[in-house]
């Protein structure tokens, strides 16, 4: 035969079972750990002056990246129809309108009253991938309207590939130590 | 049969036994794998589902709900997050259905679904009871229609995977056009009585339904089971009513024989088998996650590779931030055919071209290092595909997360107004969007890959063990894989949160 079907292995006793957490833990931890203090970088915070420009239905640019403690001095621009821009994190909403110097800038945090402002300053403080939104129904599409500000250091992305690695790496260790190999 | 094993296609019928029927007693379980039998922890569960009109009330809401989908698509507002039809089916369904109902009941939709109800009432003509007489193909039930073999040729799911991959192509008019929805859906219930009216029982569900697909694949998932007690019981019992039906029910009406089922995935969830089982063998296990784990064919592969493919194409394509690629989806309103083009042979190439290969590459790669060569390619290929179940599964969720969390405030407002026509029936209609928690969305999504990274690693794993009797081997066969695995999660995760 081709391939000798085993029985199915039997179920690691409970003992076994918590090791096995345990080091599989450990390992997603540490593979985690590593990877934020690995790439916990960026470069030295500065101003950045940006205009996004909003169109049925993308934002250009599509990805703004910044380091932390950036001054981001965004000023908005509708190209087509009236857009939204909702800035995940930042607490930032504005309504955008076509030929329209300046945008109706409101904080959702502080209730629905709008500011007239020609510029919307954020000070990049969170670190992360921060989606901004069409918050201002443009068509068929709109819900999938959106942007991306990645601030440095992205400890998600960083955490996240070390912990993939570190799950790998810890559970061939676990099975390797677990199953003795035939010639054992 | 290896464990875990089921026919994919219809069981001829047997004969049906002439002798009297053996005094009936309930079975006794002599499983052997973990699980919860819960209709004999809750025996009022099984008198629910023995009781006959069951499905049909269960059916009946979600019809209506539907035709108000229907109309709403036709007459609402053409705006998608306007219109109930697509913020009820594409946002608050849809999650629904990939985050709770296939994880945890498995194919639980498949009971209620409005789409195959109109055939399935034409064939039976009868809403609720049972027409016994003789019937087509030894069936003890007599059945409308012209009760056709499903051509033997077809008799996979690769017509499930094409559709679903065309439907894919054109996800970006589906999901947002109200008229386009209405449209997919209306059509897939005509077809589906038409099929009805020439095929024997569930022949849409079963080849062609495209959500039936997937709702096969990851149901192997799922935690709930409908299985026998005592398949030996089954083996003894010659009358097969589960199979052939009886007065008081009709023989599966998805082809398949209980009494060997081992695998979710083309168990409907209709429970006649509960209802026209004589010993009360047939019963609802509460078990592990991931049980079933065994693809057979490659139909059921490319379902697996299909499926992740489009939660990373779905993630670039509808929650990216390029407009470029969503003006290419975008066809009926951009009208760049060549961009639309490119986009379709983008999907189709990566579903079926360049991903089964790359699997294929590591498949091979893993046969080398564990210096097996009797070890057939073809049985680790569609074996080691397993990985991508659960590894899919936990994308679609992770995918799905934030639909809901960014969109969930249209299903206050389209509840007070289905149409968009400015009603405001329940005093939500005026609800702002405002987005639920979106800073968090990435925190969610992340340990829900990892748990799919997880679950898939020691799933292959037991699968791995099954094929090789050294782990040593195992481990060898499936390192590329694995390494393949994390990649593919890695790169989930550039989309989510990089």
């Amino acid at each position: 035969m081709a391939l000798e079907v085993v029985a199915d292995v039997a179920r690691p006793r409970a003992r076994t079972r918590w090791r096995t957490a345990a080091i599989l833990a450990a390992a997603v931890g540490l593979g985690a750990g590593a990877g934020i203090l690995l790439f916990n970088t960026s470069g030295p915070p500065k101003d950045r002056d940006i205009t996004i420009y909003a169109k049925q239905y993308s934002f250009e640019p599509p990805i703004i990246r910044a380091n932390r403690g950036d001054r981001l001095h965004l000023k908005l621009v509708s190209l087509d129809v009236v857009h939204g821009f909702y800035l995940e994190g930042y607490d930032v909403d504005a309504e955008i309108l076509p030929q329209q110097k300046n945008a109706l800038v409101r904080h959702p945090s502080q209730g629905d009253q709008r500011v007239e402002q020609e510029e919307i300053t954020v000070v990049a403080t969170q670190t992360g991938k921060f989606r901004y939104r069409c918050s201002h129904t443009c068509g068929a599409l709109h819900p999938f309207m959106s942007g991306e500000l990645i601030v440095a250091p992205n400890h998600s992305l960083h955490g996240g590939i070390g912990a993939s690695l570190g799950l790998l790496v810890g559970f061939a260790l676990v099975v390797r130590r677990r199953e003795p190999t035939a010639a054992a | 049969m290896t464990p875990g094993s089921q026919p994919a296609r219809p069981l001829e019928a047997p004969e049906p036994a002439p002798a009297a029927r053996a005094p009936v007693k309930p079975a006794k379980p002599i499983r052997d794998w973990p699980g919860v039998d819960l209709l004999d922890r809750y025996p009022f569960v099984r008198k629910v589902l023995k009781w006959r009109p069951l499905q049909f009330w269960l059916i009946w809401p979600n019809v209506l709900f539907f035709a108000a989908f229907l109309y709403a698509g036709l007459f609402g507002s053409p705006v998608g997050s306007r219109n109930v039809m697509i913020v009820f089916v594409w946002i608050f369904w849809w999650f629904l259905l990939i985050a709770l109902l296939v994880p945890f009941l498995s194919r639980a939709w498949c009971t209620v679904c409005p789409l195959p109800v109109f055939g399935e009432w034409l064939q039976r003509l009868r809403f609720v009871g049972v027409r016994s007489g003789e019937g087509p193909k030894k069936q003890r039930t007599r059945m409308f229609g012209l009760n056709l073999e499903w051509p033997r040729a077809l008799q996979n799911i690769w017509l499930q995977n094409l559709g679903f991959l065309c439907l894919a192509s054109f996800s970006a008019l589906l999901v947002t056009r109200p008229i386009v929805s209405t449209f997919v859906l209306g059509g897939m219930i005509v077809l589906a009585v038409a099929l009805s009216l020439v095929f024997r029982q569930r022949a849409f569900c079963m080849y062609l339904c495209p959500v039936s697909g997937f709702l096969g694949l990851y149901s192997m998932t799922s935690t709930l089971a409908v299985r026998v007690k005592d398949p030996t019981l089954c083996r003894s019992h010659k009358e097969k009513e589960c199979l052939l039906g009886c007065e008081s029910g009709y023989g599966c009406p998805w082809f398949q024989y209980v009494g060997g089922m081992t695998r979710n995935n083309y168990c409907g969830m209709c429970f006649e088998c509960v209802k026209t089982c004589p010993y009360d063998n047939v019963t609802v296990f509460l078990r592990p996650f991931c049980s079933d784990r065994l693809l057979k064919g490659y139909d059921e592969a490319f379902k697996a590779f299909i499926m992740l493919v489009l939660a990373l194409v779905y993630s670039v394509t509808l929650l990216g931030p390029w407009g470029t690629v969503k003006d290419w989806a975008n066809i009926s309103e951009v009208g760049n055919w060549k961009g639309f083009g490119l986009y379709v042979l983008a999907v189709f190439g990566l579903c079926l071209g360049v991903f089964p290969a790359l699997h294929l590459a590591m498949t091979w790669l893993g046969r080398r290092l564990a210096n097996e060569p009797k070890a057939r390619l073809g049985d680790s290929f569609v074996r080691y595909a397993y990985v991508w179940v659960p590894l899919g599964l936990f994308a679609w969720i992770a995918f799905s997360v934030p639909l809901m969390a960014v969109n969930g405030a249209y299903i206050l407002s389209t509840l007070s107004d289905p149409l968009g026509h400015g009603w405001d029936l329940f005093r939500t209609g005026s609800v702002q969007w405002h987005p639920l928690l979106p800073e968090w969305i990435g925190l969610v999504q992340l340990p829900l890959l990892l748990a799919g990274l997880y679950v898939s690693l020691s799933s292959s794993w037991r699968i791995g063990r099954e094929l090789y009797a050294d782990s040593h081997k195992a481990l060898l066969s499936l390192a590329p894989t694995w390494a393949f695995a994390a990649t593919m999660t890695v790169a989930l995760m550039c989309f989510f949160v990089g």
